[in-house]
């Protein structure tokens, strides 16, 4: 990897036709060379094959399901960043588990723009020949830290005390630093589904993350407010070995 | 009932001819000892025998009318799902025909503007109606898997503030462009002493109340009232959601919570039918309670019931994961 070609080739994987036919030319349109695979052994095969630069992966597909080639790929050390297709409510607590290790979640049926923004989001993140964040069992930021796995954190050496909700927030923001997430996209990761207008489900659980950790908001140490917009983590993320 | 009868008859009798029998046999053995002393014993233990028999028989015939009335009564709820999901098949039949003749009639306009070059409708017209139809059933999709998410997922169960909740209602609704136009009132008790928290997830609570307040915004004309009140009786918070707005005709009241369900008035509002159904099952959820009252073009109130938090025998159903609460509310999804 590390190398730079004129235009990422990426792999779309779905078993619906239907998909692959109108998705395929999209995204070619948006500057992608997309090769399009119908199960998840074909996956496996295509990302041998062709080192891409990043994969579409639809969770229901027969023979091999997008679950488990993501896993095989992770367990092989392949870190190319995935956005996963996942079903309603699937993006929540069960889907971001780590043992998966994809970049992103997009819940069916979704924008194809929206999906190319994500797919162009994962791939600028991704850090050539390494572990994806997202597929880090902790992770450190400043004097904060997050075991994954087991779901807690601590703010140097007090573990923190949050609620199921601010836990799986912390966890995305913390997999998706420096990146703008608007309050809608942290409405789809807590909850999966819409909201009506007006909601502050996202305000109330930031501040409940601002207050554990003792953020300032106008002068942020991890979590700034980009006004009318969202939230974006500011501070430097790294593994914890 | 019958069979438990004749059958039982030697069983019950059995007891007492026992006794009688232990009565002569005495007598014969030992003819010379006073006749209680030999006849008492037998008595004794038949009229026992007898009694735990009748004990017995009545416990019989009591668990076998229960298991009857259970029988006739998952019978009822059998018939009554069966008839919900036949009405609810029929709604999402009604809910989908009209927007895919639409996306089929569009792209015939399409096909014909590619074909002829000149069209009645444009190619742009045609396709941004498309798109607006396939945000129609997006809409629907995405409406019913919230309610089927909404009726097995974990139930936070944090202590809730209702008052500075409702505000946030308020405030969510007074963004509605047609809500300014309406006189809205939240009335809230802080004599003899505020309202008590109740224990649940925040953000679905502001779902249900967001859509009652909403609601009644929508079914209600300029310059109608909308009341918001809350109240305790001790163990209950009740919450009402009045408008004296259109109203909902006395045959469609009854299907107001089912999903899908839409009033002939509503058919000409945008929506999907789910609201109330999605209350319903945020209500039902926190070991609540949901009621409606209207009268056709005199106006609406909407009750709910929610358990105040740590009332012993009234606390709220919460944090039981995959649990439904209501069998009927299935969505087949």
């Amino acid at each position: 990897m590390g190398r730079q070609r004129a235009r990422p080739v990426v792999i779309l994987a779905d078993d619906d036709n239907a998909i692959t036919s109108n998705l395929a030319p999209f995204l070619e349109r948006a500057g992608l060379t997309v090769h399009v695979a119908s199960d998840g052994e074909a996956v496996l095969e295509l990302v041998e094959r062709l080192d891409p630069d990043g994969c579409i992966l639809d969770v229901l597909m027969p023979r091999l399901d997008g679950r488990e080639a993501l896993r095989r790929l992770r367990a092989d050390g392949h870190w190319l960043p995935v956005v996963l297709l996942t079903q309603v409510g699937e993006s929540t607590e069960r889907a971001i588990a780590l043992d998966e290790g994809a970049d992103d979640y997009l819940n069916k049926p979704f924008d194809p723009y929206e999906l190319l923004a994500r797919l162009r989001a994962v791939m600028r993140r991704a850090r050539p020949g390494r572990r994806p964040l997202s597929a880090s069992p902790a992770l450190r930021a400043g004097d904060l830290r997050m075991d994954r796995i087991s779901r807690r954190a601590w703010l140097r050496d007090a573990e923190l005390v949050l609620t199921p909700k601010a836990m799986l927030l912390l966890d995305y923001l913390l997999t998706h630093p420096d990146e703008l997430l608007t309050r809608d996209r942290l409405l789809e990761v807590l909850w999966g589904f819409e909201f009506p207008v007006g909601t502050r489900a996202v305000d109330n659980r930031i501040a409940e993350l601002r207050r554990a950790l003792g953020d300032d908001a106008v002068r942020p140490e991890w979590i700034a407010t980009v006004p009318g917009q969202g939230y974006r983590f500011v501070a430097k993320v790294d593994e914890v070995r | 009932m019958t069979r438990l009868v004749s059958g039982s008859l030697p069983r019950l009798l059995a007891p007492a001819l026992i006794g009688a029998a232990l009565g002569i046999v005495l007598q014969v053995i030992e003819p010379e000892a006073r006749l209680y002393a030999l006849v008492s014993p037998g008595l004794l233990a038949g009229t026992a025998g007898l009694l735990c028999t009748l004990v017995l028989a009545a416990v019989t015939l009591i668990r076998q009318r229960a298991a009857v009335a259970t029988q006739a009564a998952v019978h009822d709820a059998v018939a009554k799902a069966a008839e919900d999901r036949l009405r609810f098949l029929m709604r999402l039949d009604h809910e989908l025909k009209n927007p895919l003749t639409a996306i089929r009639a569009g792209l015939a306009n399409i096909e014909q503007a590619g074909d002829t070059g000149t069209a009645g409708t444009s190619p742009g017209t045609a396709l941004a109606s498309v798109s607006a139809q396939a945000n129609r059933i997006t809409q629907l999709l995405g409406d019913l898997r919230k309610l089927a998410d909404l009726e097995t997922r974990e139930i936070e169960a944090a202590p809730v503030d209702l008052v500075s909740l409702l505000h946030e209602v308020r405030e969510a609704v007074d963004a509605i462009p047609s809500a300014s136009e309406r006189v809205i009132q939240v009335n809230v008790p802080r004599a003899p002493w505020p309202l008590p928290l109740i224990e649940g997830d925040r953000d679905l609570l502001f779902i249900a109340l967001q859509n009652l307040v909403a609601n009644a915004v929508k079914f209600s004309a300029p310059g109608d009232t909308v009341e918001v009140r809350a109240s305790e009786d001790g163990s209950w918070v009740l919450l009402e959601v009045a408008d004296t707005g259109a109203g909902i005709p006395e045959d469609e009241i009854g299907e107001v919570w089912q999903e899908l369900a839409r009033g002939r008035a509503a058919r000409s509002l945008p929506g999907t039918g789910i609201g109330l159904a999605l209350v319903r099952v945020v209500v039902i959820r926190h070991g609540g309670q949901v009621a409606i009252r209207s009268r056709d073009g005199q106006g609406t109130v909407v009750s709910i019931r929610l358990p105040v938090q740590g009332r012993a025998g009234t606390a709220p159903v919460v944090a039981e994961p995959r649990q439904r609460r209501d069998p009927r509310g299935k969505v087949p999804v």
